[in-house]
């Protein structure tokens, strides 16, 4: 009964690369090789969810450690202003600096008040995103922010490596280096325990608290550079990215294969249910679906998906 | 007798002038197990939580290896070879059993310190190998353990990584009669290891099967100490409520 | 109400965020151009003939979601429908310039000849139509304009709504309701927002200047549509005798109404814009509304889709085609329904106008 108990969770991680399939298989065959299955079709599938790829990275970690973050979205629309505003009158590095920075400055704030102010996060993060929005309104007085820097838009944007496009060199980096992070160091391990069983994390010398705030900052830092990403790729900032993403993204990761619940997750899952998303969106829209059909189906095929992964073999 | 491992000397613990442990002294000797009983809200609980570190006595004294111990918290305790298999077993369900066992003390090599997944694989496999504890594999993920199987694992953690004290709380209090034997079994495999071994339980069989002393506490107080071979259960009853003495 | 007002609101409006001009006297485009009604904007039989054969194909890429943007869908749908253009895709980004950027990337793998949109942020589109610009795809704007794009080699035309008609029609409904004497209210939007600043300016300008007789003796700016009624019930405490009051849009002339009919007042008049269904039930039963003005949204839709298609044909277009508005009175509330959004008024309005 145990084996066939673990070869169902295996089985159950599987899911979405079969579903990512099955999604493809679909698209491919009603829509053929004139529009979706095109090369430059697919690359832009690629290229459009690097953003939330990069997100989804950081929320593993979030999510993972028993944790929420739901200010991520506001974090794209503010480092990417700030960077767009910094880089008005300083080189670019400054302002790729700022950027981080301020994405992994406003991941401290949420991490110091779940860590060491004790609140939960879905509430903190939940507040923070009003703040953190408002702010990015605020410096941007509601208008878009031009950035101009053609290193900077070729390097985050439509600029490439060997003939790779940078946004897909960034989502390869941003895969790897977590995947490596998440699985094959303590901080990874800390992460999973602390999500898991915080009070046995505790009594087994974790530093629960320190755990909570990195998993926050990671996932401000990440943002951030997600909204690097887009002011490279629309050669602008503005107060609105990343708001839609918010819910895109929390789809993607909990696709993937991470508990909601915290400890379990996979990386390259968030980055195949990310490219799930991107392909539902391209897909629903080669169709000629009118809008609220698109919504409809993609609404429902998430909710299968979700269901499917969050259902525990265990119960 | 060796030296003592752990000296409890004249311990006072009170939580805002309610006193929860008055004046309890013990001394705990490698290879032996002592069976703390009292009822509920005894002090059982408090008296583990200041040997683990987690609570520092109002008064008295803690040696280890005759030398004063002053835990800052309960990292110090494990650093100086005290574990505790706390009564939830404070196991991370959803990773698989050798994670477990390295919960917060995994190893790593190379220059990019990464986790050296084989070696715990491999010390994992010895040890439950060695302890007997019969889990399916050190990769299975602790929720599809039995209980007792998740037990042994708590236990064998400890055992892993104490070097003079073992504090078991209520380890069976979970467990069905033929899973209850198994960890039983793997309790009194630890003496050969030449531990010093503090169970509480609620069972007096138990206690009487595996201990070799037996000290009573009641509403704070310590009752006192028999050596379980020349005592009866009656006794430790009698101890434990304070009625027929 | 608000929400839908406010969609429709954040899509005309956004326009001329960039370009901040003065507000005019009369609707004119980003560079000063003169406004042509989208009645001269049409495609004939034999154009039509013509595009049914070249298989043409175009995109919808909208903003946002709204019934406005459902009255322009409409209406460009039916015109190219005509034409023998098919529509392949249609997306909404939510007001998302990264996603309409995606959205106008992934359109494009259906080769479409001609794209309808509205540009959600002159700087970022800028960068988003770039792509869609050297595909040579005919582009048609909605009211506003991605930076630095030229007429007509990058785009084929703006179509917009005529906002300075709609609240020159406002005061004029009000004035003819009023027997153009009398004291007036107005409540605008106080917020930087070109569509109901310009709409709520040329209000205030009309009666100012065409109503020699009529004043405007209470102003009352508003952010927040909830705090409507509030508003009213000062400005009616210190102006008892108001003739009519002007509110910016639909949802907080309810709250107005609310105050009205709270204070047993069935004397002063109320003109809005944009329809309502609360609002126009109101006005045909004769209450305090005299009138709703509204934009011809669908025939928006239409004139878009004639650009386009007059893009594809090489025909010259106007730089600038305004929308007219219309206004709706309890005598012309069905036909005036069907003008607007090409549909039905809903069924409570219709038979209470009976």
């Amino acid at each position: 009964m145990l084996s066939t108990l673990t070869s169902r969770t295996g089985l159950q991680g599987l899911i979405v690369y079969a579903g990512f399939v099955l999604i493809f298989l679909f698209f491919a065959a009603t829509l053929g090789s004139e529009s979706f299955l095109t090369t430059k079709n697919l690359a832009n599938i690629v290229l459009q969810t690097a953003p939330a790829t990069v997100m989804a990275v950081g929320l593993v970690f979030v999510l993972s450690a028993g944790e929420i973050d739901l200010s991520f979205g506001a974090i794209v629309a503010l480092a990417a202003l700030v960077a767009a505003i910094a880089m008005r009158n300083q080189p670019m590095i400054v302002g790729v600096l700022a950027g981080l920075g301020s994405g992994a400055a406003a991941g401290a704030v949420n991490g110091l008040l779940v860590a060491y102010g004790r609140l939960p996060s879905f509430l903190v993060t939940l507040a923070t995103m009003g703040v953190i929005a408002g702010i990015g309104r605020s410096i941007s007085d509601l208008q878009s922010i031009p950035v101009i820097s053609p290193g900077f838009i070729s390097f985050f944007g439509g600029g490439s490596l060997a003939g790779i496009p940078s946004l897909i060199i960034w989502t390869l980096a941003a895969i790897a280096f977590g995947h490596l992070v998440y699985r094959q160091t303590r901080f990874g391990a800390h992460v999973l325990a602390v999500g898991d069983n915080p009070r046995a994390a505790l009594v087994s010398g974790i530093k629960v608290a320190r755990i909570r705030l990195s998993v926050l900052i990671l996932s401000g830092a990440c943002a951030g550079l997600a909204g690097l990403l887009y002011a490279g790729r629309l050669q602008s900032a503005r107060y609105t990215l990343g708001e839609s993403d918010l819910m895109t993204v929390i789809a993607a990761v909990i696709v993937g294969g991470t508990a909601l619940n915290g400890g379990k997750g996979t990386i390259f899952g968030a980055l195949v249910g990310s490219l799930m998303m991107g392909m539902l969106n391209n897909g629903l829209i080669l169709m000629g679906l009118s809008v609220s059909y698109q919504m409809i189906i993609k609404g429902l095929i998430v909710l299968v998906a979700v269901a499917i992964s969050l259902r525990d073999p265990n119960r | 007798m060796s030296n003592p491992v752990l000296q409890l000397k004249n311990i006072h613990k009170a939580f805002g002038g309610v006193t929860a442990i008055e004046n309890f002294s013990l001394d705990l000797h490698s290879g032996e197990v002592v069976a703390l009983v009292g009822d509920n809200g005894a002090g059982k609980s408090t008296l583990i939580k200041m040997i683990s570190g987690v609570h520092p006595p109002t008064s008295g004294e803690i040696l280890l290896d005759g030398q004063p111990a002053s835990f800052a918290d309960a990292s110090v305790a494990r650093e100086r070879g005290i574990e505790v298999v706390y009564q939830d077993l404070a196991l991370a369900d959803q990773q698989p059993v050798y994670m477990n066992l390295f919960l917060g003390r995994e190893p790593v090599k190379g220059p990019l310190r990464l986790l050296d997944r084989n070696r715990m694989i491999a010390e994992t496999e010895a040890l439950v190998k060695e302890l007997d504890v019969r889990i399916p594999s050190s990769r299975a993920t602790i929720r599809d353990l039995s209980g007792g199987q998740r037990q042994g694992v708590a236990i064998a953690r400890a055992t892993h990584w104490a070097k003079k004290l073992i504090l078991l709380d209520e380890p069976t209090a979970a467990l069905g009669v033929a899973e209850t034997g198994r960890v039983e079994a793997t309790i009194s495999g630890l003496k050969a290891r030449n531990l010093a071994i503090l169970i509480i339980s609620h069972s007096l069989d138990q206690v009487f099967r595996l201990s070799d002393r037996i000290c009573v506490l009641r509403r704070g107080v310590q009752i006192g100490i028999r050596e379980t071979a020349k005592t009866d259960k009656n006794e430790i009853v009698s101890m434990i409520t304070g009625v027929g003495q | 109400m608000t929400i839908r007002f406010k969609s429709k609101l954040a899509s005309t409006l956004s326009v001329l965020a960039l370009m901040s001009l003065p507000l005019a006297a009369e609707t004119t485009g980003p560079g000063g151009e003169a406004a042509t009604p989208t009645s001269a904007v049409t495609i004939d039989d034999a154009q039509a003939a013509e595009l049914q054969t070249k298989g043409l194909k175009a995109a919808l890429l909208w903003h946002d979601q709204s019934d406005f943007v459902n009255a322009v869908t409409a209406g460009a749908t039916d015109e190219l429908t005509r034409l023998g253009i098919k529509v392949v895709a249609t997306t909404s980004a939510g007001f998302d310039s990264a996603k309409q950027m995606s959205d106008i990337e992934t359109a494009l793998a259906l080769s479409p000849n001609i794209i309808l949109s509205l540009p959600l942020d002159p700087v970022a589109s800028a960068a988003a139509f770039a792509k869609a610009k050297e595909a040579g795809v005919k582009l048609v704007f909605l009211s506003n304009l991605p930076q630095g794009y030229k007429q007509p080699d990058d785009y084929a035309a703006i179509v917009t709504d005529d906002l300075f008609q709609m609240g020159k029609h406002a005061a004029d409904a009000l004035a003819t309701s009023m027997g153009g004497k009398g004291t007036v209210g107005w409540i605008f939007h106080d917020a930087a927002y070109y569509v109901t600043n310009q709409r709520d300016q040329a209000f205030k300008t009309t009666i100012e200047n065409d109503y020699p007789h009529m004043k405007i003796v209470a102003e009352a700016g508003i952010s927040d549509p909830a705090r409507a009624e509030d508003i009213a019930n000062a400005m009616l405490l210190k102006n008892p005798d108001l003739g009519g009051i002007y509110v910016t849009w639909a949802g907080p002339a309810e709250g107005v109404l609310a105050a009205l009919r709270a204070n047993g007042n069935t004397t002063t008049k109320i003109v809005t814009l944009d329809l309502s269904e609360p609002i126009a039930l109101d006005m045909v039963k004769g209450g305090n509304v005299t009138a709703i003005v509204a934009d011809e949204a669908y025939e928006l839709g239409r004139a878009m889709a004639d650009t386009g298609a007059r893009a594809i044909l090489g025909v010259e277009n106007p730089p600038f085609i305004v929308a007219p508005a219309v206004t709706v009175t309890k005598e012309n509330v069905a036909e005036a329904w069907q003008q607007s959004l090409h549909r039905d008024a809903p069924q409570t309005v219709l038979d209470a106008a009976k």
